[in-house]
């Protein structure tokens, strides 16, 4: 596991952090726009036309901080393009959240579904207040499950277990599952040996494989 | 005289916090005695380095590597019985202390009072130790002596050469001489063992009150290993159990009321007549039948009549078939409760003799699911130690094994115990393989048998334990087969490769089966036998039984060995 | 698509993320600032533009400028993440790093870490009455004062406080003060053997 140094750098994760990766990586996720007013010189941003400029109306897949540069409602001036809530977010899939949230493949529905969703509320859409809770219950729902499991698989292997969580419900796997072996641990006196530093560790293994290569 | 008979005054307290050297043999016996020692270092911060040693190369080579700045060597199961000083060429502050099980005693060691100090009682080893004047004479004499040699050129000297003075004492020198290497001969010419090495140490721990139940179990485990491994009679091995039940009851007796709140996790040794059915707690008792040396043997177990007469046997005691062929874990409770008692009523019905079926043993107990008996975690660490990974060196080995007898590490010892069933495995069908093809002939003096190269398991065969096993079980198992009676008074001469690039070949030699001593003469034997050929051999090993040689002058040393032995 | 070059260093990260460093990515840091100049310079003409007169280009510029934020943002993580893990390795590793783990950092980095090291040793120095404290010992409340260690590679001849010199071969097992022989075993040198 990261050491204490390691892991501070990851703090943060949950507000934006300028420096946080996994922030950045959330922020890359897709959103579709609709451009309201013409761009000029701009066109090769839209790969489906030959087009010198992005015309009013096309609409583009863009990234959210792109997009969030775009959407300005309360500023007509700056407003460029309209966004569309992508559909994970919807009602629709809220709807299955809500009967049963803890057998949807979170990762499928985009691995920062969480952190996501919640930037997907700066655009202010007419659902904001039932997008928020949604996410909120979705994460009450499935926490449960998520705990349990990482309290519980001992020496196993848990690629089956995460394989459907968001990345932040990996965070939260990996802390219990740390908790779990840090018990363990200390139960069966292994906190007394001294480990080789895990970077070491890493590089060695890493200098090995390639070796083998 | 060189002998210890107070550990902890000329040993223990004479360290004193100096780094020691530690030199480990290879047998389980050596390790249990290394994992006591290092447990008192480690209660006294007494810094220490161990290293294995696998024979008297490895030994010389690992003391040159480490011997910088130590003052104080131990050496456990190794050392004692050849001349460590002229081997080692040690500086004269180094000091030896030697806890070595194999007998006898080299002299040199045995009389170096300076230098060399044996951690063996002096009753225990005095018996047929030859007297101080006997091997040695007094310096001034013998300088006197060859100091009258070397003038001998010289005019004035001339005189004195017919001086009948001198000559006298000359045939006095030469009378001594041959007297010498008589008894020198007499003396060595059974190689055998003392008392283990853990057992020692374990005494030691004890006398300085820091004994606790787990060091008790590993001196119960060195000495299992010195049964199991044919290295003392039972007569001898009775009498350590006797000492160890003092012990055990000592460590393990507890009021009724305070029972209950001690944790299951500790440690609890219980003495047990053991069934001397191999690793049958963690097979099947079916198998285990069938691979126990003595059962198999009485029961010809590899004939179709012999199978059937172990079914009937089984049967006889009222147990199904099924039970048997399940694991041991699995079988019903009641059966397993039962089957000691329904063996020895059974016992005399079909002849077997309650000593080799029974044998007087310790079993220890921890958390809920680990009970073992002292011989399966003996053999299970021995099979380690031998393991036959192509990756693994020796010395990899040497550490694997000295983890298994760390009584945390259960993984572990799992593994090691299907191990041990694999090369117990090995050992039948190359005993069946050789009673198939006739391989074992009789020479006259001694019966003998080779594996061939490319025999399947050939591996396990190479070390010297797990060869000795096999040796053992082959001349159980041809006496069972062969009618005349001559064959139990004959010793067994086994050969099986060893390195086939280099072309060796290991020699074991052990003693008949109606000797009980468990004394082998094969070490002198095997020595005269490679001087008259000239043969290209190795007496590396610490057992002087087990040697290697040449392939190519098997031949010749096997006539030769024929000659001495007639 | 802009930024796709910055997201590239950014997934580099997340990949090695509890190792050592990936070579310093210099070709593509490069391309990324290539990107940055020609997106500034693009702005710049159509700032001029539209200074003439020409009308509607500043949603244009307003799209430039926010790729322009976020490359910026991405090259920065880059460097800071990188940073720290560098400092991480200050006390994974030791003073000394690795020739190989070397090797991929940067020379500004090699420098940082230069610097970094100095400042640790001086602040160490300062602590306590006497000769300072080391603060990379003991990580773990230590128990005793000797540990039972067992070599795993063979490192060679090792001289104690004592003076004496052991010798670190592979298999070998020792009884050592464990002042002296934690940072071998954090190195991956020796094994602490506990009961």
């Amino acid at each position: 596991m990261a050491n204490s140094q390691a892991s501070s750098s990851r703090s943060g994760y949950y507000e934006e952090n300028y420096f946080s990766i996994d922030d950045i990586l959330a922020t890359h996720e897709r959103i579709k726009c609709k451009f309201e007013v013409p761009v000029f010189r701009l066109g090769f941003l839209d790969m489906t036309t030959d087009n010198e400029h992005i015309s009013p109306g096309s609409k583009l897949d863009l990234p959210f901080w792109l997009a969030r540069v775009l959407c300005n409602k309360r500023n007509k001036k700056k407003h460029i393009a309209d966004v569309e809530i992508p559909k994970q977010y919807k009602e629709s899939y809220r709807e299955i959240l809500l009967a049963d949230a803890n057998v949807v493949d979170l990762h499928k529905l985009g691995p920062y579904y969480y952190t996501f969703g919640a930037q997907l509320l700066k655009f202010d859409p007419a659902d904001a207040s039932d997008i928020a809770s949604s996410l909120v219950q979705t994460f009450q729902g499935r926490f449960r499950n998520i705990m349990d499991s990482s309290q519980n698989a001992y020496n196993e292997d848990n690629a089956r277990l995460t394989a459907k969580l968001d990345e932040m419900e990996k965070d939260l796997f990996k802390a219990g599952q740390k908790g779990l072996n840090d018990f363990q641990d200390w139960e069966t006196r292994r906190v007394e040996k001294l480990q080789t530093s895990t970077m070491v560790v890493n590089h060695k293994k890493r200098k090995r494989a390639a070796l083998i290569e | 005289m060189g002998f210890i008979n107070d550990l902890r005054k000329d040993f223990y307290d004479v360290i004193d916090h100096q780094r020691v050297l530690i030199l480990v043999g290879f047998d389980v016996d050596a390790l249990a005695a290394c994992k006591i020692l290092l447990h008192l270092f480690q209660c006294d911060h007494v810094p220490y380095t161990v290293v294995p040693v696998s024979g008297r190369e490895d030994l010389e080579s690992a003391y040159q590597e480490n011997s910088e700045g130590v003052k104080y060597v131990v050496m456990l199961n190794c050392g004692g019985n050849f001349d460590v000083i002229e081997l080692l060429q040690p500086e004269d502050k180094v000091l030896f202390y030697i806890c070595d099980s194999h007998r006898p005693i080299d002299v040199f060691n045995a009389y170096n009072a300076v230098q060399v100090k044996m951690l063996v009682e002096e009753r225990e080893a005095g018996d047929d130790l030859p007297e101080y004047d006997q091997v040695f004479r007094d310096d001034e004499s013998d300088e006197d002596d060859s100091g009258n040699e070397s003038e001998g050129s010289e005019p004035s000297g001339k005189k004195r050469r017919f001086n009948p003075e001198a000559l006298e004492k000359r045939r006095n020198r030469r009378l001594w001489e041959e007297k010498r290497t008589n008894i020198l001969f007499e003396y060595e010419q059974y190689s055998k063992y003392g008392k283990s090495a853990a057992l020692t140490m374990y005494q030691m721990a004890w006398k300085m009150s820091k004994d606790t139940n787990d060091l008790l179990w590993l001196a119960i485990l060195g000495v299992t290993d010195q049964f199991i491994n044919f290295k003392v009679d039972r007569d001898v091995y009775m009498s350590y159990i006797d000492e160890l039940q003092h012990h055990v009851s000592r460590h393990n007796h507890r009021g009724d009321d305070v029972e209950s709140t001690i944790s299951v996790n500790c440690l609890r040794i219980t003495y047990e007549e053991e069934l001397q059915l191999t690793l049958y707690r963690h097979w099947s008792l079916f198998e285990s039948l069938c691979h126990s040396p003595y059962l198999a043997c009485k029961f010809r177990v590899w004939t179709m009549k012999g199978r059937k007469k172990l079914h009937e046997f089984l049967a006889d005691m009222g147990l199904p078939l099924v039970q048997c062929q399940q694991k041991w874990t699995a079988m019903d409770v009641n059966f397993k409760d039962e089957i000691s008692s329904m063996i020895l009523d059974k016992m005399e019905k079909y002849g077997f003799d309650k000593q080799y079926v029974f044998l007087p043993s310790f079993h220890a107990s921890y958390g809920y699911k680990n009970k073992v008996c002292a011989t399966d975690v003996v053999l299970a660490c021995s099979s380690v130690l031998e393991s036959i990974d192509r990756d693994a060196s020796m010395t990899d080995s040497f550490l694997s094994a000295l983890d298994v007898l760390t009584r945390a590490n259960v993984e572990a010892k799992e593994k090691c115990l299907g191990l041990a069933k694999m090369q117990t495995k090995a050992i039948v069908s190359q005993v069946q393989s050789f009673l198939d093809m006739n391989q074992i002939v009789s020479a006259g003096p001694f019966l003998y048998a080779f594996i061939q190269p490319g025999t399947l398991d050939v591996k396990f065969f190479s070390k010297a334990i797990c060869l000795q096993r096999l040796a053992h079980y082959t001349l159980e198992a041809y006496a069972s087969v062969c009618k005349s009676k001559k064959n139990r008074a004959l010793p067994l001469v086994l050969g099986a490769p060893l390195d086939a690039e280099l072309g060796t070949t290991i020699i074991i030699g052990i003693p008949p089966i109606l000797d009980e001593s468990r004394r082998s003469f094969f070490g002198k034997a095997f020595e005269q036998a490679g001087e008259m050929t000239n043969s290209r051999m190795l007496l590396d090993s610490f057992d002087s039984h087990i040697i290697q040689i040449k392939s190519e002058d098997k031949s010749k040393f096997f006539d030769a060995l024929i000659g001495v032995l007639q | 698509m802009f930024c796709e070059k910055a997201l590239d260093l950014i997934r580099e990260l997340q990949r090695s993320r509890g190792a050592s460093l990936p070579p310093f990515n210099e070709d593509t840091l490069r391309h990324v600032l290539e990107e940055m100049k020609a997106l500034y310079e693009q702005n710049q003409q159509d700032v001029n533009d539209a200074v003439q007169g020409e009308a509607g280009l500043f949603s244009g510029v307003q799209i430039r400028h926010a790729a322009l934020e976020r490359n910026k943002r991405c090259i920065l993580a880059y460097l800071q993440n990188r940073l720290k893990t560098t400092r991480d390795m200050r006390w994974e590793f030791g003073s000394v790093l690795p020739a190989d783990v070397k090797y991929n950092l940067s020379e500004a980095e090699i420098q940082w870490f230069n610097k970094y090291n100095k400042s640790l040793a001086n602040y160490m120095r300062s602590l306590g009455e006497d000769g300072g404290l080391d603060l990379t010992q003991d990580m773990k409340p230590p128990k005793t004062l000797y540990i039972e260690v067992r070599c795993k590679v063979d490192h060679g001849e090792f001289e104690t406080q004592e003076g004496s010199i052991v010798l670190l071969k592979k298999n070998s097992q020792h009884f050592l003060l464990r002042s002296e022989c934690e940072h071998l075993i954090r190195q991956g040198i020796l094994e602490h053997i506990v009961h």
